[in-house]
């Protein structure tokens, strides 16, 4: 390891005459403000994942287009069907989808063609055709995805697994959310840790950047050479350390501790989002543009022990595609299947799949029925919460199954439906925590990320 | 029963499992209850059998009331499932016994009801039920507050005051001794800090250090608390409480999402930490200053402690929940918001509690008004024509609603038949002027149950049928429709003859006009800000309501001549009756409440309030002398930041689940003193100053036995907040700006020099910079900040533009020829003392040694940044003229964004956005400072399908025109292979917005390439030579590119030491 300030902490520990050793973290911890900021970094049980990846398709991505397959839309086409149900905008008659559907691996789950390479991997796959969520508008909808509540600000899935479970690596933020050229609506809400410690929030990085300082917020001085940054840190901790020995503070010694890390992170971070090391091959398997940069960025992050990463696809909601679904869906979609698919195959060739979770959905699906305009059809489809998909992939997932239906139109969750407590309980569960205890104190209760819904969808485990 | 053998197993089995069941944990049983039962119980079973109504003699809300069954006996057999009659009604096998009647239960919830009496029907709630009327007492902080006498002591040569006699007392008790009395620099750097937010100077330390009169320290802390920066520092600590906040959070679009009143309410509580407003009134004027003060009053804006929660889209169940929350919490330390869906589990707050506060809050609507006053007539003028044009529009608006409603009585009539369809709200659904408006549709619901318990109701005949008889309804309705469209014909023809008539002659008339035009009528549309009523309007309409407003607001945010306005409170003419949401489902009414004070502070739905919303009676009694909670809760507050933590450890949270206090009679002996000294915040502070215990020192020698210093035998160091730390960074070289009050402004604008309490507090964006230094959520009313050390802040500390600014200009502040003169001189600036020796030798050999690296070259400026019109003919921009202002990542018009004159002009590293007109296209120049041949790469992209797209030019300024592009959705390769450009000529990348101004951002990477060196030339001092390729993206600046010299390296690392961070 690098000793930047020529002597190791434990040097300094040592010659300063005082350490963790002599209090001991059992004291620390008995001390509140600091064990709200310690999380329990352990599982409560054997993860069967150790890390998410989550492709956040913001907008709504049509199920019927994409994983649920629904023939009885072209028996009904130009007609209305029994069961239009009521969401934001009207909508009209029957939209058979535009999208051939196909027959992929041993499992012979059906996929349409816009997510053909995404398909190739089918056995690996659990398509969830049951979910539901509560409100046919984004907002709320979003939050609820995010963080298990539509309204109130509470903690996202990824600030819960970093206080759960912390980072593997310390030289990196344990949760990462990436989104080129802007922000997806609700910004930084997506990703907030609310009532959590403020360093459990998702970084943000716009992965339209490509230079690390632009990636990173102060991840390098403007102002300093690395080199003349490691003369000053250096005479940092003396004063530090002297100052130290006259004081019985273990907050001294985290804030001490921090700056080595953050000389450190400088040059991690900088490694991990630089893909230019990365072979051809590699970087031609993910493909050229916004979307393979930032999957292939999300995989050297997750290597590295990051928790989570998000990778939205864009700012605004993209895939919100009240019109031209045809058009929209497909540049949309070929935008994203392929460096899926890349990251899918790289991540078993490393051997990581079976320890990652991936996740692939947005905040709800879309209509099956046409958007209109007046008498006009807009040729889209507006927001659907009754029913939607959600596919999981990797670690500890049952490979190549389909859980759950809709109904015979693709409008609501009917076998098994699945909520989205329901889905946050089963990846808490992956990643080894009981969401039953996995709980925070605040306000005088204690706050979950399921509240007091949600169980394990136990037959989509592996 | 033919096999009891059979039976007998399955009884065993039964058994074990119950054995084994509850040999796992009490725990997880109770969790199972929580989780799955007590929801079901209360959702679909205690509306018939509970509290009000117990149905064939059962109640299900408590383990007494199952335990003892119905009339026909017990209902659950525990263990056995098949045997009690509870599951065999919820399976619906018997026709007989079917329950609950209306619905059947969902598998899952039955399978639920098995398993749990299988369990063993655990049901905690045996501990809970009769809590609200027992625990009452047991609470200590319900109890009134007691007439503690600080404890009599044999051996105390230490006590100085009464706080010190009861912290003696207790370390006495643990064989703990206190630390002697800190040195003088410590306390005047503690004192100084605690209340003002900010180190002492050097002068004032000095002073204080060499004062040998008396009561020196008893003068410091007189002259800290006339600081107008005390009410700065401690006003901050109550808008952590407070939420605050200078915006709404998410809206959408149509909606201005800066609050208007937020600014003010900050300054008011400024002001009132100032001048010592007595708590009981800081208190009552921050719920009902409405009802205390005149109209137009500044004290108006305390009532931004209730109105500037986030907005949750308009939903009023959140909003008032964020009402509730933030006063049951942030006065009483109670957190009555657990009673949203189920009684408290733990404290006594039944439901019906958190209804009736609901109802209280329900009863009011918001209201923007001024308090206070301005003469600028300009202002004034166009002010009016905004408010007018604001009232105007939600008047013919208004009306136009109304109308609609009336002439559709038929269609609002037959919506009843199908009302499901019509969600209250619940979500958002965009609505077209037809379709008939689902607030409304419910309105008309509510307003037949009125109408059909009055006497001699109007709808007789709809009343009269059943709901089945589909087609005889529909004709009813159509009746209707014609009766009352006669209606409204009439009543024009009646007012077209009698212009001043209100009302009918006739009573029969009269009563069926009121049925449309009576302010109960559920076609009338209330008279309130758009706010309140946007759930009326279709939304197109509402769109148009809010750019009116929208246009008041923002005359009122953007103009410096506008007077302070407050968003206040008012009662409604009609308050609302209050009913329990069942699980806090507004589709789920349970029984009405009457709007009444908190049942465990002596409230009682037998007492209502009785003056409007009830509100000021609310206020009143959380300021009461005799309220227990209000003066603890705020004693211990301010406790709490003079020694880290407070007596009570959760300072939001005076319930049961709270740790008792360490220094009981202490809290209660402070808490009297409070209100005794007319609830003196400046007094309390005194008389925990002047305390041994305050002034002590930090011997660790109680650390290991008191490692949390519960027991104060030694003072816990504080950390500087993000906010105390930027003010510090910019006092010490005296840059900060010490203005009190005013609009806000955003954090790291170079030139904002005010007090952090100052920057624009944006709950939407939140900085991540505050966000990473602990910064209270100004979501959440927030008692105590976390207290992390992340690297996220050493990078902060060690590469952000703003901290290398202020090494260089503390460095400024500190002129000595003399090295070790001038590094003492620092060490006074930053810590008020002398640098050891050690200290100093440390500080030369950093000093002399080089960084050995060489300074890297500056740039010279080859880019600018501006705007202009492009002028086809010529083929060249007009004017060039600079962009003024540079926020760190891009070029823009002003720090606020969009700017009120320059509008939409923005240039960043990879792009941009044009101006609002033609007249204002962006320009990317740049210049040559080398002659020569030059070929120009460059790709241009505009992403957006809406709008018409954008126009872009690359001009030469010698032969014009090179390549012109309209774009939209698309992208184009703008190259010129080769182009001689001389020396100081220049290429302008220009960019337009076409037709319309929409969507109308672009992205532009573009390389200018040297090809040949025609006659290479130095440029400028220290002689640097120009790149041979220029990369829009990679010349673009960063805040600054200046390097740090050794010296101002060396005052960077004394701002980031720990001696800084934390003060003794």
């Amino acid at each position: 390891m690098l000793e930047p300030f020529g002597f190791s902490r434990r040097d300094l520990l040592r010659r300063s005459g005082i350490g963790f050793g002599m209090l001991g973290l059992a004291s620390m911890l008995a001390d509140k403000q600091i064990a709200h900021a310690v999380p329990s970094i352990a599982p409560h049980f054997a993860p069967k994942a150790k890390r998410v990846i989550h492709f956040f398709l913001n907008g709504g991505p049509s199920h019927v287009d994409t994983f649920d397959p629904k023939p009885s839309l072209l028996k009904y086409a130009g007609q209305s069907i029994p069961n239009t149900l009521l969401t934001e905008r009207k909508t009209g008659h029957a939209f058979p989808t535009p999208f051939k559907f196909e027959r992929y691996g041993q499992s012979g789950i059906e996929v349409s063609e816009l997510f053909a390479k995404t398909a190739e991997h089918i056995d690996d796959i659990v398509v969830i055709r049951s979910m539901y969520a509560q409100v046919p508008n984004h907002e709320p909808s979003l939050m609820l995805m995010n963080c298990g509540d539509s309204i109130q600000a509470r903690p996202s899935l990824g600030s819960w697994l970093t206080y759960g479970l912390g980072s593997e690596n310390e030289n990196l933020p344990g949760f990462v959310s990436m989104c080129p050229g802007g922000l997806p609506i609700k910004g930084a809400e997506n990703w907030q840790s609310a009532f959590l410690p403020g360093s459990l929030q998702g970084t943000y990085v716009d992965s339209k950047q490509s230079t690390v300082e632009r990636l990173i917020e102060n991840i390098r001085s403007p102002h300093a050479s690395l080199e003349t940054q490691r003369q000053q840190l250096a005479l940092l901790q003396r004063f530090n350390q002297a100052h130290r020995s006259q004081r019985a503070d273990p907050r001294l010694d985290s804030r001490i501790e921090s700056f080595e890390l953050a000389f450190r992170m400088q040059t991690a971070a900088t490694d991990a989002f630089d893909i230019s090391n990365e072979p051809q091959s590699i970087l031609d398997r993910y493909g050229k543009g916004v979307h393979g940069r930032q999957t292939l960025i999300a995989r050297r992050l997750l290597e590295r022990g990051v928790r989570m990463v998000q990778l939205w696809h864009g700012a605004g909601q993209p895939w919100d595609n009240h019109d031209k679904i045809e058009e929209n869906h497909r540049k949309l979609a070929g935008e994203i299947d392929q460096p899926i698919a890349a990251l899918l195959s790289d991540l078993k060739q490393r051997g990581m799949l079976e320890d990652t979770l991936v996740i692939w959905g947005g905040e709800f699906g879309r209509t099956p029925t046409v958007e209109m305009n007046g008498n006009t059809s807009k040729l889209g489809r507006d927001h659907n919460h009754y029913g939607f998909t959600v596919c999981l992939a990797g670690g500890g997932i049952k490979g190549g199954t389909v859980y759950g239906s809709t109904d015979e139109f693709g409008f609501a969750a009917q076998d098994n439906p699945v909520s989205v407590y329901d889905l946050h309980a089963t990846i808490l569960h992956l990643m080894g925590l009981n969401h039953e205890r996995l709980t925070y104190r605040y306000a005088g209760r204690d706050f979950r990320l399921t509240d007091v819904h949600g169980s394990v969808i136990k037959p989509i485990l592996a | 029963m033919s096999q009891p053998s059979i039976w007998l197993t399955i009884a065993f089995v039964s058994l074990c499992c119950v054995a084994c069941n509850s040999a796992i944990i009490a725990d997880d049983r109770d969790a199972f209850f929580e989780a799955r039962i007590r929801p079901l119980l209360v959702e679909r079973c205690q509306e018939c059998h509970g509290e009000k109504k117990q149905e064939g003699g059962l109640r299900l809300d408590s383990r007494a009331g199952w335990q003892a069954g119905g009339d026909n006996g017990p209902v659950i057999q525990v263990g056995f499932p098949n045997a009690s009659r509870l599951i065999e009604a919820v399976r619906y096998g018997n026709a007989e016994l079917q329950m609950p009647p209306t619905k059947k239960l969902s598998e899952r919830e039955i399978a639920d009801l098995e398993a749990w009496v299988k369990l063993g029907a655990p049901d905690p709630r045996d501990a809970m039920a009769p809590l609200s009327k027992v625990e009452k007492k047991s609470l200590w902080s319900l109890q009134p507050i007691a007439h503690a006498l600080p404890p009599q002591l044999k051996d105390d040569a230490w006590s100085q005051q009464p706080v010190d006699r009861f912290i003696l007392e207790k370390q006495q008790r643990m064989q703990l001794r206190p630390s002697p009395i800190a040195d003088r620099r410590t306390l005047i750097r503690r004192a100084t800090m605690d209340l003002i937010g900010l180190p002492p100077t050097a002068a004032e330390v000095s002073s204080f250090v060499n004062d040998s009169s008396d009561d020196a320290y008893e003068q410091l802390i007189d002259r800290l608390l006339a600081s107008p920066q005390y009410g700065e520092n401690w006003a901050r600590h109550w808008l952590d409480v407070a939420r605050y906040s200078d915006t709404k959070g998410y809206v959408y679009a149509r909606e201005e999402s800066r609050w208007v009143h937020a600014s003010e309410y900050r300054d008011w509580v400024v002001r009132s930490f100032n001048k010592d407003l007595a708590y009981d009134q800081f208190v009552r004027l921050q719920i009902a200053a409405d009802q205390i003060v005149p109209v137009g009053s500044p004290e108006l804006a305390a009532m931004g402690f209730l109105t500037l929660g986030r907005r949750f889209l308009g939903v009023t169940h959140d909003v008032i929940d964020d009402r509730i929350d933030v006063v049951s919490r942030g006065i009483l330390g109670l957190s009555v918001a657990c009673a949203r869906c189920h009684d408290h589990k733990y404290d006594p707050i039944p439901t019906r509690d958190y209804y009736s506060l609901y109802g209280v809050f329900q009863s009011c609507q918001e209201q923007l008004v001024g308090c206070g006053q301005t003469n600028d007539t300009a202002f004034l003028e166009e002010l009016a024509k905004r408010e007018n044009k604001n009232r105007e529009t939600l008047a013919k608006r208004r009306e136009e609603q109304s109308q609609r409603v009336r002439s559709n009585v038929e269609k609002y009539l037959l919506a009843q038949l199908e009302i499901e369809k019509y969600p209250e709200e619940v979500f958002n659904q965009m609505l077209e002027q037809g379709d008939l408006n689902p607030f409304v549709v419910r309105k008309w619901q509510a307003y037949l149950v009125k109408d059909k318990e009055t006497p001699v109701p109007i709808f007789i005949k709809w009343h009269s049928v059943e709901k089945a008889q589909h087609n005889q309804m529909i004709s009813i309705a159509a009746d209707y429709g014609t009766i009352f469209d006669d209606v409204v014909k009439r009543w024009r023809e009646h007012i077209a003859k009698f212009p001043n008539a209100t009302t009918f002659t006739d009573p029969i008339d009269e009563r069926m006009r009121c049925v449309l035009y009576g302010i109960d009528s559920p076609c009338h549309v209330p008279d309130e800000h758009i706010t309140n009523i946007e759930v009326y309007f279709p939304t197109d309409v509402i769109v148009e309501l809010w750019k009116v407003q929208g246009e008041v607001d923002r005359w009122l945010l953007d103009s410096d001549k506008s007077p302070p306005y407050a968003t206040i409170l008012t009662d409604r003419p009609v308050p609302s009756s209050p009913r329990v949401f069942l699980r806090g489902n507004p589709m789920t009414k349970g029984s009405e409440v009457s709007r009444h004070y908190l049942s465990a502070l002596g409230g009682k739905e037998s007492k209502p309030f009785e003056n409007g919303s009830g509100r000021l009676e609310l206020a009143n009694e959380l300021a009461s002398p005799t309220n227990p909670l209000t003066a603890r809760v705020l004693v211990n507050r301010v406790w709490m930041h003079h020694f880290g933590r407070g007596l009570v450890d959760t300072p939001s949270d005076f319930g049961h689940r709270a740790e008792d206090p360490s220094h009981p009679e202490l809290l209660d002996w402070l808490a009297k003193r409070f209100v005794d000294s007319g609830w003196s915040i400046k007094s309390l502070h005194r008389t925990i100053m002047i305390s041994s215990t305050y002034r002590q020192g930090n011997n660790s020698a109680s650390i290991a036995s008191d490692p949390a210093n519960r027991l104060l035998a030694r003072i816990s160091s504080r950390r500087l907040s993000f906010e105390q730390a930027r003010d510090a960074w910019l006092h010490i070289s005296g840059e900060l700006d010490l203005r009190v009050g005013g609009k806000p402004r955003s954090l790291f604008d170079q030139k904002n020099k005010r007090r952090t309490l100052y920057a624009t507090i944006d709950r939407e964006r939140v900085s991540p910079v505050l966000r990473m230094f602990d910064f209270a959520n100004p979501d959440l009313s927030i008692p105590q900040r976390t207290e992390t050390s992340v690297p996220q802040q050493a990078l902060f500390a060690m590469n952000h533009p703003f901290m290398a600014e202020r090494a260089i200009q503390v460095i400024a502040s500190v002129n000595e020829s003399n090295s070790t003169d001038r590094i003492a001189k620092l060490y006074n600036a930053l810590y008020q003392r002398k640098p050891t020796d050690d200290e100093l030798r440390l500080a030369v050999e950093f000093l002399q040694s080089d960084s050995a690296v060489p300074q890297p070259a500056r740039t010279p400026q080859l880019w600018s940044y501006g705007h202009g019109e492009f002028d086809p003919t010529a083929g060249r921009i007009l004017t060039f003229k600079p962009l003024p202002h540079f926020n760190g990542s891009a070029w823009q018009g002003g720090e606020n964004y969009p700017d009120p004159k320059l509008g939409w002009l923005k240039l960043n590293a990879t792009g941009g956005h044009p101006g609002n007109d033609l007249k204002h296209a962006v320009v990317r120049r740049w210049t040559a400072f080398v002659e020569g041949d030059y070929s120009i790469v460059s790709k241009i992209s505009h992403e957006p399908e809406v709008g018409d797209g954008v126009r872009a030019f690359v001009c030469h300024n010698e032969s014009g025109l090179l390549r012109s592009a309209t774009l939209h959705h698309s992208t184009e390769q703008m190259d010129v292979a080769t182009i001689p450009i001389r020396k100081g000529h220049t290429l302008d990348f220009v960019v337009d917005i076409r037709d319309g101004l929409n969507s109308d951002q672009f992205l532009w990477a573009i390389t200018i390439t040297r090809l040949e060196a025609m006659r290479v030339e130095a440029i400028g001092a220290g002689g640097n030579s120009v790149p041979l390729v220029s990369d829009a993206e990679k010349d673009f600046p960063t805040e600054s590119d200046s390097q740090l010299n050794r010296w101002q390296q060396f005052a960077q690392v004394l701002m980031l030491a720990n001696e800084f961070m934390f003060v003794d």
